[in-house]
């Protein structure tokens, strides 16, 4: 105790605290850039990040020798064929004439039929080493994440399934899953599964869900997706194993579409540019065409997309097939589910990734600077001596009540009737308060309360999604930041207002991502950027929009209404100290 | 009463001989040596030491009843008549059914029966030497010991596919649930007793059958109130008429069925897999198979005071022929040779492409390819030869084959005689046409819902495809963690069905933590042409840490749900067993919190300490005292006094 008591009488002595407290502002900013420059500049440096390993001793990828080969492409090909007759039918009548074939080798089938989403056939291997209560999932929806026609997924589903059903080694049951996209209809059957079903498998364990659209039979790459809904990811021992068997076949790998040039290098630019576009990827996940595996978030499934690339390359169809293969061989090994490596982790290419412990510390960073700014916010003005039931506390409170619930409002208005030009156009206005509100004044202290209370807030939310989606806490943090650097004026000047203004603009959580999406990500161009928000919850129950409108949308009204010009008061409550 | 030994075996075992010969009480002797002529077995009696054991303790116990004529036959009657009585109470039975879908059902049955006893207590006290015949010497203890009077247990795995095999053998009367199932009469004063008695048979059969019976705990045990019945007209005899009899229950979910739980089955039978039908049961082959099922079941039949026991030993086995044979051709079921693809020419079809035909109809197949043996002659200890019976329609040929040559019979059952290696022949043209299977009553699926860790639902789906309406008991016992809310229970139909239309009756006996588990049992109507699910759900508790199994947890394993048709037809099955997981905790947590916490526990320790024995001061004086006592104090007075010392002199010297 005596260095913690020395330490403490060397600050008082020093008179650090009135001097840190002067520079909150400034250690605000820090923390904020310490948070980005922590993850762009430290962790893809070489010796910061691990490479990957198989935890879990029992996968042992690549380790039997994968048979689809030979005569079996002479039947996956037969399948393509008669699939690609199959492609102009009505989705029912192509179901019922698959579900035939896939009845030949012994295969339970079922059409799962959803008013809304369409209609998703699946069938069942049962096997017989196995005690059926576990099964692994082989998704291949009818058209792909890009709107083609996946010939080639379905069939190598079909044939896979069919030559899995020869071999005695299973013990989980094999489920073959057809759906008619990778989105919502999927995500409705795996629902499905787990509520209503009357053929079921076992509790699923893993899902791969492939994505070879066309009937080329040679492709040069292939792309792993990962990335769940609401930050959840698959096991990396699952990932492990799909790049292991992938690298073993000879294939390169692709991760968040990086380009085949850029495979083959390990480059500090390299792996800064997948980490953050998987970020953007997490951020975005449920919005963006989704690729199908994150139908399976939830349930403890761990799920993974396949994804073959160009027309033209050294690597045959069945090939491809192998990979699902092995993998189904490896989890197949499985005793128990997967528990052994990270749930929590980012990549920065397929064979190197940091683990949450050493990633957390940016996002901590940053909403320890929102809770700085809060504290600057109360502390650094002549109102913090303030009691703590001041009336103005208690009147910030209750805006910030008024402020959480005119954003529940228009979170749910506008799920009811999507307006984005409207929305978008509101919040502009919005931003520009200062300006049109010259008449009326708020009360200095009221605007610094308000302005504490909402990046307390803040700060709050993101620390409760830090662990749980990353990603998505991070963007929202680094969007919202500017947030905190709106200042309190009295008798502002233009420039100030101006200043204020373009700040807040910047933060709004729907211009701020709206932004965004224009300028990195050419799926959502235009508004559709809302419309995918609010079906990504409706359809996938992604959280993404709620997340921005509650945890969010109050703190910024809050701020934008501290932000008009302010009038001093003189505070006669300092005498009930 | 013993048997006079012939010649030719008393060198193999004299001495046992010579003390069992002490015992022989020589009036029966001699009524044996009148009535009863010792003939045939003696030929059979040459093969091993084994079937030497069984002749020198030979049998002679005439058994008056008929010959039961049906197999399948639900009335229970004496199997064995002994008029004369030349041979022992044994027979064995091989049933072959091939099935829709390519596959074979095989039942081996085979029915043993026990010598009489007495239940007599002072009678039996008088005679305590017990005689084992074919009967296994290992049974008869067992039931005495635990005062069981019968005893049913299952060996199950694999999938029956009841769509397309229609019902289960035996009505399903010889299979349980997938993994282990055991129940029991007993015969007890009380409910504890009863229990006690339960314990150390299930721990007895344990060892017996080298399966975890034991694991069969009160949290495991249910006492069935309509299910698992004694079957029409079948009487349990009660030894001592101030007792009752209790019919306990319990079952082992997925318990893995292996060779080393065959291996005991086959030493039960006197012909030990040396002979008959026995020689068949390959582990390789019965495991490998669609779906098997291994029963036992004892029984006590009494007639006034003299009782005896009967067994019945079932194996049956559906295996896929196709995947069969093929196997024995290519262990590793690699993609075959491009010349031996099957390809749909109807589709297009060249050297790259080829739309694969479903499995071809055509049959032909021996049953040595199937099991990888033959039956290696008749069993020669029994009046009854062992007999094997081929169910098929007119477009099978079913011929028996003997040192080369085939033969037929009209109804298709053989009887196999001598020491001749025997085989089945099996050939037909079409392998969809089989003997029409009877399709099964009512079909139930159960599943698992729920997406959380920490409750859950259960959904079971009853389809009644026929035009009468189904009655029936389902019964089901789940584990204490499962909290379940009968409050919940409800009813989806799409015909608009409610709960009072189709439950009869409910039996619910709540569980208990830890003690016992959720047991219930409803009577059910299931009306003509209907579809409905009944789901209710359920909490799922945390358990004690201990409490998860050592091994590799992926989750709990929900026992089958026992469907027990009542009306149109008797019939009985199992739903699949369920998986359930509970929250896990990580294993090495308990290790961080034990750091946590005593981190913290130090760290508020020496906080207190610190306060009780420090003296609380304002920091002038401390500071003074810190001058006074700290290091650099202690330096500045060694320096006072050095500097005294050094000063002392001058004064003086002034």
């Amino acid at each position: 105790m005596a260095v913690l008591e020395k330490l403490h009488r060397r600050i008082v002595d020093m008179g650090l605290v009135p001097r840190i407290i002067a520079s909150l502002p400034k250690i605000s900013i820090f923390c904020a850039l310490l948070s980005i420059s922590w993850l762009t500049l430290f962790l893809p440096l070489e010796g910061q990040y691990r490479r990957t390993y198989i935890s879990e001793n029992a996968l042992m990828p690549s380790q039997a020798y994968s048979y689809f080969r030979e005569s079996e492409w002479n039947i996956l090909r037969g399948y393509r064929r008669e699939l690609e007759n199959l492609k102009d039918l009505d989705i029912h009548e192509r179901n019922t004439i698959v579900a035939s074939w896939m009845e030949e080798y012994g295969a339970k089938t079922s059409i799962n039929t959803n008013n809304q989403y369409g209609e998703t056939l699946y069938g069942i291997v049962h096997t017989s080493r196995g005690d059926g209560t576990e099964a692994m999932v082989l998704a291949a929806p009818w058209t792909t994440t890009d709107g083609l026609y996946n010939n080639g997924g379905a069939a190598l589903a079909i044939s896979l399934a069919r030559y899995f059903a020869r071999w005695p080694v299973w013990s989980k049951n094999i489920i073959v899953v057809l759906s008619a996209d990778p989105q919502a209809s999927l995500r409705a059957w795996v629902k499905a599964y787990h509520t209503k079903l009357d053929l079921t498998g076992g509790s699923i364990e893993s899902a791969v869900v492939l994505d070879y659209p066309g009937t080329n039979d040679y492709f040069k790459y292939i792309e792993i997706g990962y990335n769940g809904l609401n930050g959840g990811l698959p096991n990396l021992d699952l990932i492990n194993t799909a790049v292991h068997i992938s690298e073993h076949e000879g294939m390169k790998v692709s991760l968040h579409g990086m380009p085949f040039v850029e495979l083959s290098q390990d480059t500090y630019k390299l792996r800064l540019k997948t980490l953050l576009s998987g970020i953007k990827d997490m951020t975005l996940a449920g919005i963006k065409n989704t690729t199908g595996h994150e139908a399976f978030n939830g349930w403890r499934i761990q799920s993974v997309t396949l994804k073959a690339h160009g027309q033209d390359g050294p690597f045959d169809v069945t090939t491809f097939g192998r990979v699902p293969e092995a993998i189904f061989r490896s989890v197949n090994n499985l005793l128990e589910k997967f528990h052994q490596s990270f749930f929590f982790y980012l990549l920065l290419s397929p064979r190197s990734f940091v683990s949450i412990g050493s990633y957390l510390p940016a996002a901590i960073a940053l909403s320890a600077s929102f809770a700085i700014a809060s504290a600057d916010s109360i502390l650094n003005n002549e109102y913090s001596k303030l009691p703590l039931l001041s009336i103005y506390n208690i009147w910030a409170l209750f805006a910030f009540a008024v402020a959480l619930m005119i954003s529940f409002v228009t979170a749910e208005a506008f799920a009811y009737m999507p307006l984005p030009s409207l929305l978008l156009a509101f919040n502009v206005a919005l931003s520009f308060i200062s300006f049109t509100v010259i008449k009326y004044k708020i009360q200095k202290p009221f605007s610094y309360r308000f302005k504490a209370f909402a990046h307390l807030y803040f700060s709050i939310v993101l620390t409760s999604l830090l662990v749980v989606n990353f990603a998505l806490a991070l963007a929202v943090g680094v969007l919202a930041f500017p947030m905190s650097l709106t200042k309190t004026t009295t008798n502002a000047t233009m420039q100030q207002k101006l200043r204020n203004s373009l700040l807040l603009m910047s933060s709004n959580p729907f211009i701020a991502s709206w932004i965004l999406c224009q300028l990195f990500e050419a799926q959502l161009a235009g508004t559709s950027l809302f419309h995918s928000l609010i079906d990504a919850w409706t359809q996938l129950g992604c959280w993404t929009w709620y997340v921005l409108c509650i945890g969010w949308y109050p703190s910024w009204i809050l701020v934008a209404y501290s932000s008009i010009d302010s009038i001093p008061i003189v505070t006669t409550s300092k005498k009930s100290y | 009463m013993w048997l006079t030994l012939t010649h030719g075996l008393i060198f193999l075992n004299l001495f046992k001989i010579s003390v069992q010969l002490q015992n022989i009480d020589t009036n029966s002797f001699t009524d044996i040596e009148n009535d009863y002529k010792y003939d045939s077995v003696e030929s059979s009696l040459r093969y091993d030491d084994d079937r030497v054991n069984i002749g020198s303790q030979g049998y002679l116990k005439p058994i008056k009843n008929e010959v039961m004529s049906d197999l399948d036959n639900n009335k229970r009657v004496g199997l064995f008549s002994m008029e004369k009585p030349t041979k022992y109470p044994f027979k064995e039975h091989l049933e072959l059914r091939p099935l829709p879908k390519n596959s074979l059902l095989s039942s081996f049955q085979f029915h043993l029966s026990s010598n009489e006893f007495s239940i007599d207590k002072s009678d039996r006290s008088n005679n305590q030497y017990s005689h084992y015949t074919v009967f296994p010497r290992s049974i008869s203890p067992l039931m005495d010991n635990t005062n069981t009077r019968q005893v049913h247990l299952r060996f199950t795995h694999g999938i029956w596919d009841h769509e397309n095999w229609g019902r289960l053998p035996h009505d399903g009367r010889k299979s349980g649930g997938s993994g282990v199932e055991l129940w029991a009469v007993i015969e007890a004063s009380d409910h504890n007793t009863a229990f006690d008695q339960w314990v150390k048979l299930s721990n007895m059969l344990s060892g017996l059958f080298c399966a975890s019976i034991n694991f069969i705990d009160s949290a495991k045990t249910t006492y069935p109130m309509s299910s698992f019945q004694p079957g029409d007209g079948e009487e349990i005899p009660l030894f001592n008429a101030s007792n009752k009899l209790y019919l306990l229950r319990g079952a082992l979910a997925n318990e893995p069925v292996c060779t080393e739980n065959m291996a005991p089955f086959i030493k039960l039978l006197p012909t030990k897999g040396r002979q008959g039908i026995s020689t068949l049961l390959d582990g390789h082959k019965i495991f490998d198979s669609q779906w098997h099922s291994l029963s036992i079941d004892v029984t006590t039949v009494c007639e006034s005071n003299s009782c005896h026991y009967e067994m019945e030993e079932f194996i049956n086995v559906a295996i896929n022929v196709p995947t069969t044979l093929a196997r024995s051709v290519r262990p590793i079921p690699k993609p075959v040779d491009g010349s031996e693809l099957r390809c749909d020419n109807s589709k297009h079809y060249d050297a790259w492409t080829c739309f694969p035909l479903p499995e071809s109809i055509e049959g032909k197949y021996e049953l040595s390819k199937i099991f990888g043996k033959y039956i290696m002659g008749s069993n020669s200890l029994s009046g009854y030869p062992t007999q094997t019976c081929v169910q098929v329609s007119d477009n099978w040929k079913a011929l028996v084959k003997v040192d080369g040559s085939y033969f037929s019979t009209d109804n298709n059952c053989f009887d196999v005689k001598g020491e001749d290696w025997h085989d089945i022949y099996l050939e037909t043209d079409d392998t969809t046409q089989v003997d029409p299977v009877k399709a099964s009553p009512v079909y139930v699926t159960r599943s698992l819902t729920g997406y959380s860790q920490d409750k859950g639902g259960l959904r079971a789906v009853f389809k009644n495809p026929t035009s009468e309406p189904v009655e029936l008991v389902y019964f089901e016992s789940l584990p204490w963690y499962m909290n379940l809310y009968l409050s919940t229970l409800k009813i989806e139909s799409k015909s608009g069905l409610k709960i009072s239309d189709v439950i009869q009756s409910t039996y619910y006996l709540p569980a208990k933590d830890r003690e016992r588990p959720t047991h219930l049992e409803y009577r059910m109507t299931i009306p003509a042409n209907s579809t409905f699910a009944l789901s209710y759900q359920f909490d799922k508790s945390l358990l004690k840490y201990a409490e998860y199994p050592p091994d590799a947890n992926h989750g709990f394993e929900i026992e089958s749900a026992v469907v027990t048709v009542i009306s149109p037809v008797k019939y009985e099955f199992r739903t699949a067993t369920l998986l359930l997981t509970l929250s896990t905790p990580d294993f090495s947590m308990p290790y961080n919190v034990i750091i946590l916490t005593s981190t913290a526990m130090g760290f508020i320790f020496g906080t207190l300490f610190n306060m009780l024995v420090k003296r609380v001061v304002t920091v002038q004086e401390a500071d003074k005292a810190m001058t006074a006592t700290g290091l650099r104090g202690r330096f500045l007075v060694i320096k006072e006094k050095l500097v005294k010392m050094f000063k002392r002199p001058k004064p003086k010297s002034e």
